[in-house]
């Protein structure tokens, strides 16, 4: 499963936004060089007291999930009926600040490679406000052929002492979501990266398409429809989406048209329909040598 | 004996390296000869010695440089491709001439043509650059090449221009079954048509040029929501004492016009904008007519567990019947009540107030409410779009209108 071989293709044709070609299999960093969104905006400097506090604060915080995970494991008592049309909300904006929290918010002009900027807030009555503007325009570095992105990405999902962990959405197997746009198309990435390097950039992703105007607008995807795609290259064998494996899930505005954009978001949440069987709806068949795969 | 020559020699044929010679025969017949690229080059000497009349000063095209060209337009961008190709026979440095035709592409307006993006494939030689055997095909046979076009094909992508069958034609000629180009291109194939119908509110392909026809577009996708709308486009002329002379597009269905006749005249409705919407790489600015959210009843969950009230389906009575949203819910919704959008063609004040005047006559009601005109808005003053001279200074200014 973990022998894809299409990644290096990717790797190697694909260099807008690495500023080196790298020719090899083997990826060093998760991030592929590119500094940390949280390093980044902590960089004041705190004395050591706050560091202390903070960690004792940070430290009773993880206890508390320990204490929650022991719970739910002892108790052995999970939900086994998911009941039709029922949905579980995955994230949600309800005028808490704390919502806020669970989301990074990054642009090209973060790294250097572009000119456009973005943020997510809460909108007077309480909604998520993701907005900016993107820019099309390339800087002259030399390195970069393209740019124009915004993006906003939930945090990795985590167990207590901040180990790795996933969610399970397996029981569930469509997106639903409620949005009011502005008519633009976003993109919507689920990330199931793994543990090894060569799923550390599998991303499914699948087009938001935004009505426009003052109306809020219900989205419902089935996650069949999503395709994967590694380092936005869309890979030529597809697989249904690892439910099982999910690690967080963004929303990236990149259409390809400069000017300010807007989403609100209410929220996103997850659905099972019974009636939908389909577990991939692209082509699962073995192709020809030399045409898919290589 | 000749068995076993001919079977070799089948084999041979198989063999890919036999293919190109094959390519390359045909391909002779298509090239122009000599004598034909004579008549070109003398053609194009004509027309020079023509231009002493100054008719055909316009259309005369400097050789090899985009910038050099006058008119930018489809035609001459055309010329100049040409003018390369029958430069002469070896087309040196024909991929640098492809990426710096790539650059000049939006400038000349062609970046959306696929026309034009076949032209420019079909600048490479045919046949030279098929590999002869499976290592030369895994090692990139002649990779600035096919690079070159990838990035062709990459900017089609990237434009939304899906190739046909005749450019898998061309591919083919260039770089044989086995090159990369090709790959790519049959990934364009199957990738580019599963999304090209898939969004749920579909566009024209090329819009329209016209404001008026992109504001009717632009209304009928916001009031997309209620399949009763209607649709009407007034005339500021029309209307008396109007200053503007502009259309407006109005969009207002039966459900907003019985919420609007529901609404109790004393408390004001609100006329927001302007708001930002987007098609495809055009915007528009549209108006809402908003009122006061109206609150509904927080009524608690049915209890699922409660056996006491279990409702047999032999005496269904009206009552038991479960409400089903009528086609005004829509419109209410938490942070207001929509009743009217409209787009106008100056977006100023004079032609919203005309707006509601035309509004007046199919709904009395408007008459007696107090209507106030807002620049910002609750929906989120950050989806207001910069508006430069007819957005008002102050806040809120309150304009009542009147009968009279």
């Amino acid at each position: 499963m973990y022998f894809r071989i299409p990644r290096m293709v990717a790797t190697v044709t694909r260099c807008e936004h690495v500023g080196i070609q790298v020719r090899r299999f083997w990826e060093q960093d998760r991030k592929s060089g590119y500094p940390r969104v949280a390093a980044k905006s902590s960089s004041e400097k705190r004395n050591d007291l706050w560091h202390i506090r903070n960690g004792f604060r940070i430290l009773g915080d993880e206890f508390k999930l320990f204490k929650r995970e022991v719970i739910e494991h002892l108790e052995s008592d999970p939900l086994l009926i998911y009941r039709k049309d029922e949905i579980d909300l995955a994230w949600r904006f309800n005028g808490d600040k704390k919502s806020l929290d669970q989301w990074f918010v990054t642009a090209d002009s973060d790294y250097e490679e572009g000119y456009s900027n973005c943020s997510l807030q809460l909108t007077k009555s309480g909604r998520g406000l993701f907005s900016g503007y993107l820019d099309k325009r390339v800087p002259k570095t030399g390195n970069i052929k393209k740019a124009g992105y915004c993006n906003i990405n939930t945090l990795r999902a985590r167990k207590s002492f901040k180990r790795e962990g996933y969610y399970d959405w397996h029981p569930y197997n469509h997106l639903v979501m409620r949005v009011r746009g502005d008519g633009r198309s976003y993109m919507l990435n689920i990330s199931t990266a793994g543990y090894f390097d060569i799923t550390w950039n599998d991303v499914y992703h699948y087009a938001l398409y935004t009505r426009g105007g003052p109306y809020w607008q219900y989205v419902k995807i089935p996650f069949s429809k999503f395709f994967m795609a590694s380092k936005g290259r869309i890979q030529d064998h597809q697989e249904p989406l690892p439910l099982h494996n999910v690690v967080s899930f963004g929303i990236t505005a990149a259409d390809k048209v400069t000017g300010p954009f807007n989403l609100e978001i209410d929220y996103i949440g997850l659905l099972f329909d019974p009636s939908h069987k389909e577990e991939c709806a692209y082509e699962m068949y073995k192709t020809d040598d030399y045409i898919a795969g290589y | 004996m000749t068995s076993i020559i001919r079977r070799s020699y089948v084999l041979l044929r198989v063999y890919p390296g036999m293919r190109k010679k094959l390519i390359l025969h045909d391909l002779k017949s298509y090239r122009p000869t000599t004598a034909l690229r004579c008549i070109s080059v003398t053609s194009a000497h004509l027309s020079k010695d023509n231009s002493n009349k100054k008719n055909e000063g316009s259309k005369a095209v400097s050789f090899y440089g985009f910038a050099q060209v006058r008119s930018k337009e489809k035609k001459t961008y055309l010329d100049v491709l040409r003018m390369f190709v029958d430069r002469d026979i070896h087309r040196r440095g024909h991929v640098e001439f492809i990426y710096a035709a790539m650059k000049h592409m939006e400038e000349f307006g062609v970046e959306k043509d696929l026309e034009v993006y076949k032209n420019l494939i079909n600048v490479l030689p045919k046949g030279k650059f098929i590999p002869e055997n499976t290592i030369q095909a895994e090692f990139m046979h002649y990779p600035k090449q096919q690079q070159c076009a990838i990035d062709v094909l990459e900017q089609m992508e990237n434009n939304g221009v899906i190739p046909d069958r005749e450019m898998q034609d061309i591919l083919l000629n260039i770089f044989g079954k086995l090159g990369f180009p090709l790959r790519k291109y049959w990934r364009m194939m199957y990738w580019m048509p599963k999304f090209k119908n898939a969004s749920p509110w579909p566009l024209p392909e090329v819009l329209p040029n016209d404001s008026l026809e992109l504001a009717k577009l632009a209304i009928e996708r916001i009031t997309s929501i209620d399949l009763l709308r209607k649709i009407t486009i007034f005339q500021a002329k029309d209307l008396e004492d109007s200053i503007d002379d502009t259309w407006i597009v109005s969009g207002m269905s039966i459900g907003q016009k019985k919420l609007l006749n529901k609404h109790a005249s004393t408390a004001p409705i609100y006329v927001e904008g302007p708001f930002r919407l987007w098609l495809k790489n055009l915007t528009i600015n549209y108006f809402i007519l908003r009122g006061d959210p109206v609150p509904k009843p927080d009524l608690p969950p049915p209890d699922d567990d409660d056996v006491s009230k279990i409702e047999l389906p032999f005496w269904k009575t009206k009552k038991s019947v479960v409400p089903t949203e009528d086609e005004t819910a829509i419109h209410e919704q938490e942070d207001g009540t929509i009743f009217a959008v409209c787009a106008t063609g100056t977006s100023s004040r004079d032609s919203l107030l005309s707006w509601i005047r035309f509004l007046q006559k199919e709904n009395d009601i408007l008459a007696n409410i107090p209507i106030i005109f807002k620049p910002k808005s609750p929906l989120g003053d950050v989806v207001l779009a910069n508006n430069k001279s007819d957005k008002p200074k102050d806040e809120g200014v309150e304009n009542k209108v009147n009968k009279d």
